[in-house]
């Protein structure tokens, strides 16, 4: 499947409807089937990929809907990992969660979710997982000697995981690791591990990295210059990244530090309901090429659009996508 | 307090129902209630099944100037019978005079038809309360503070229970501007300080707390070398011009590191959007209460929308006809005038003075329960939908009348996207912590001095915080002992 130039996706998620997060959160509360759950997110993932189709992007996702949030949906997979399932009121609560032996090595379950994506597209298809960098902040770790070994042990479950997904098709993987920002100190080992949840992976593989949006908030500020050198190690093809909400400042760190890698840039901001106009889209992707040139270059909001109304995060979709057409167009592609 | 026991028709199970009462409560006191309203039954005065499902808040007034009559009877919806509503009578012992008890229940049990002329003095047709003339008097104290200042030759302050505003009180600044050092500490110390340091105040009184506050953070900086000080950019927010100039002076030493902006308190975010996740604390006190407020019951599992009209009762219309000069059927029409020019609506403004005191002092409302069912276009503050209405009523007392607190959630929600990740909340006001609080007493309105004075629905805050990302916490107010404010703070939620 050829990609035009400026390929459009989300980042991950889509709008959380209000009656999926009852429903879910009912599920919690005894109230509903894992059966009617299950086939209440099957149809809500159909409609979040039809979504994504009818705005026009290139590569979609499956909305993510399953997922309670960024963590729960991996680290109850994980094999090894003790969950307080009563630990939740609200379904996007946390789990806590520990560690208590060595995570053996075993399947995640994450290949179904991949093929009912690909049964229900014919658009390049992308999976999203959160990296075990952020995988490990929030477990805690009751055996390890170090959240770094923790962090390793998890990437060797999730690289077998990553191996199973290509051969069940995926071409396009994302890695999310937010927490990065909030634990800058953290860098070194964190690429250390990614490159060990990438290794041998045959596939084009993206990290993501933002500031955070649990609840459509940002969990830090500062700027994405904490990254390098060390991340310009990793065996990634692209770097995905948070510009709308924050401003392009830190694109001259591409320049600087001569970045390899592709960029996803962030040109929709996920932390407010205004909807831009195709214009500003636009306006941000051509200040992005001054930095990083239209061929390496990947559209997408700044991060998942989990927390805003549908109607909205339609709206911010299309306009990305009307945004990378005119700007195709200048290109003459 | 409840009483319960069978009456002679079979089948009939009564439940009367008192609650907060009051030792001092003479001569309404609860076995003069009793007796009366047994009489009441027994003379056949009041109906078998109106009995059975009574209920008495007696002394529930706990303000001494409100808006109710000595008695008040409100029946909800129109359905007799098994399906009902439960009569409820509302007694202000502090307004009944000695042996009228009995004369007030009997007036108020049989309100007078649609088309009869009470002689009340109507200012609005039965609505919302948050949109009742009452708060356009609110507007007009705030607006035209001065004039009433004058009048009563007091400021408001020192209408306050306390004297003065708990905002002010200088341990409790002391305090916080040492906690929000600790954060700034902090945040140096993971180098994420930011270059500008943003401090909001919504609601600024006369600048007492912001001038406190800047002095004490001032000077422990300095103290402690840390040079924070001068990164501070403490932003003073208040809907009237005219008190954000009044304020100037008690910030006069900080005037460098002072914005003072005109904004609306129910959406900081649209005069601040530029601010969006920047402001590392935003402060407020006795704001919250002030923010238009209505109600709603919760019955049977069925919601009732409270409406209500406020009116002059006859007599109090015609002694002010009498002391201002203005008949009584010009009263409606003046007292638009008044809410457009304040006391220049009358010639003499003497006169306009007394008018707008004597209308404040003596305006009453009426009530009435709307099932939610007939009101399909009510719907509750942005942030609560009905699903999660029902969740948080799920587990509530039944027959429970409370704030939905429209204003200030909508406050509340539209100040929590200023927040820097690491910034917080602090608002000191009046909270109902807990939906049961609203079955121990009555939180309000009333009246203090020119303004409304209303407790906050600090229970349903805290849910539509937890939606939002973060926890509440509320903190009695240790500062002023029996004192009733709260000090509501907000944590990041993870």
């Amino acid at each position: 499947m050829t990609l035009p130039i400026l390929p459009t996706t989300m980042v991950g998620s889509y709008s959380m409807p209000g009656w999926l997060e009852r429903l879910k959160t009912d599920y919690f509360a005894r109230r509903i089937s894992r059966h009617d759950l299950d086939e209440i997110h099957d149809a809500a993932v159909r409609s979040a990929i039809k979504d994504q189709e009818m705005a026009g992007l290139d590569i979609v996702t499956d909305g993510e809907l399953r997922r309670d949030n960024m963590i729960d949906y991996f680290v109850e997979r994980l094999p090894g990992i003790q969950i307080d399932r009563s630990s939740k009121k609200f379904y996007y609560d946390f789990y806590d969660s520990e560690v208590l032996g060595k995570i053996p090595m075993a399947a995640v379950g994450l290949v179904e979710d991949f093929r009912f994506l690909l049964a229900n597209t014919e658009r390049a298809a992308k999976i999203c997982i959160t990296g075990p960098h952020s995988l490990c902040k929030r477990v805690r770790n009751k055996h390890y000697p170090s959240e770094e070994a923790l962090a390793t042990d998890i990437a060797r479950v999730m690289n077998m995981e990553l191996k199973e997904l290509v051969k069940a098709g995926a071409k396009y993987i994302q890695i999310d690791e937010p927490y990065y920002s909030g634990f800058p100190e953290d860098i070194n080992w964190g690429v250390k591990v990614l490159n060990i949840l990438v290794e041998g992976v045959q596939a084009k593989i993206a990290v993501h990295i933002c500031y955070g949006n649990r609840y459509g908030k940002p969990s830090w500020e500062g700027s994405y210059r904490y990254l390098f050198p060390a991340i310009l190690d990793a065996k990634v093809n692209s770097l995905s990244l948070e510009f709308a909400r924050r401003g392009g400042e830190d694109l001259d760190l591409f320049r600087e530090f001569k970045v390899p890698f592709e960029l996803g840039a962030g040109v929709i901001d996920v932390k407010d309901n205004s909807v831009e106009t195709p214009d500003i889209v636009a306006e941000r992707i051509r200040k992005t090429m001054k930095a990083v040139p239209a061929e390496k270059l990947y559209v997408l909001p700044d991060c998942g659009l989990f927390h805003l109304p549908r109607d909205i995060a339609f709206a911010k979709l299309r306009a990305m996508v009307e945004g990378a057409r005119i700007v195709r167009k200048e290109l003459g592609k | 307090m409840g009483l319960s026991g069978d009456q002679d028709s079979p089948g009939s199970k009564l439940n009367l129902h008192l609650n907060h009462t009051h030792k001092d409560s003479a001569p309404a006191t609860t076995s003069e209630v009793v007796a009366t309203v047994l009489s009441l039954l027994e003379d056949g005065q009041m109906k078998p099944a109106q009995f059975a499902r009574l209920q008495i808040h007696l002394d529930w007034l706990q303000y001494k100037h409100n808006f109710r009559e000595a008695v008040t009877v409100m029946q909800g919806g129109e359905e007799q019978g098994e399906g009902a509503a439960p009569m409820e009578i509302r007694i202000d012992s502090r307004q009944v005079a000695p042996g009228s008890l009995r004369a007030l229940l009997q007036n108020a049990m049989h309100p007078a038809k649609p088309d009869e002329d009470t002689g009340r003095i109507y200012f609005e047709g039965f609505r919302s309360f948050r949109t009742s003339i009452v708060w356009e008097f609110n507007r007009l104290y705030w607006q035209r503070l001065k004039d009433w200042e004058k009048a009563t030759g007091k400021s408001y302050e020192q209408a306050l229970p306390g004297g003065k505003s708990d905002g002010n009180q200088a341990q409790g600044v002391a305090e916080a501007a040492a906690d929000f050092w600790t954060l700034l500490k902090d945040l140096e110390s993971q180098n994420r300080l930011p270059q500008e340091v943003f401090i909001l105040e919504i609601g600024v009184g006369l600048g007492k707390h912001a001038g406190l506050w800047l002095d004490r953070f001032c000077a422990l900086d300095q103290g402690r070398g840390t040079n924070f000080y001068p990164r501070l950019r403490y932003l003073l927010g208040d809907y009237s011009l005219a008190t954000l100039e009044h304020c100037r002076p008690a910030v006069k030493n900080h005037l460098d590191l002072c914005s003072f902006i005109a904004l609306d308190a129910m959406d900081p975010i649209k005069t601040l959007s530029f601010l969006r996740h920047k402001v590392l604390h935003v402060h407020s006190t006795n704001m919250y209460d002030n923010l238009p407020d209505e109600e709603v019951v919760w019955r049977d599992s069925r919601i009732f929308w409270v409406q209500s009209r406020a009116y002059l009762p006859p007599g109090d219309a015609a002694r002010i006809s009498k002391a201002c000069d203005v008949a009584v059927a010009d009263i409606p029409t003046i007292v638009d005038r008044l809410l457009d020019v304040g006391i220049a609506a009358l010639p003499d403004r003497a006169k306009g003075m007394i008018f707008w005191m004597e209308v404040w002092n003596a305006m009453r409302t009426e009530e009435k329960l709307v099932d939610a069912v007939d009101m399909p276009d009510a719907s509750f503050p942005a942030g609560l939908s009905s699903a999660h209405m029902e969740d948080i009523l799920r587990t509530a007392p039944n027959d429970l009348r409370f704030h939905l607190s429209p204003g200030a959630l909508e406050s509340f929600r539209n100040t929590l996207p200023l927040l820097h990740p690491r910034g917080y909340l602090q608002v000191q006001d009046i909270f109902a912590t807990d939906l049961q609080d609203y079955s121990m007493g009555f939180h309000g309105p009333g009246k203090l001095d020119g303004s409304i004075v209303n407790w906050v629905n600090g229970a349903l805050l805290r849910e539509v915080a937890e939606r939002a990302g973060y926890d509440l916490h509320f903190a009695p107010f240790k500062y002023r002992p029996g004192s009733k404010t709260s000090v509501l703070y907000t944590t990041r939620r993870e």
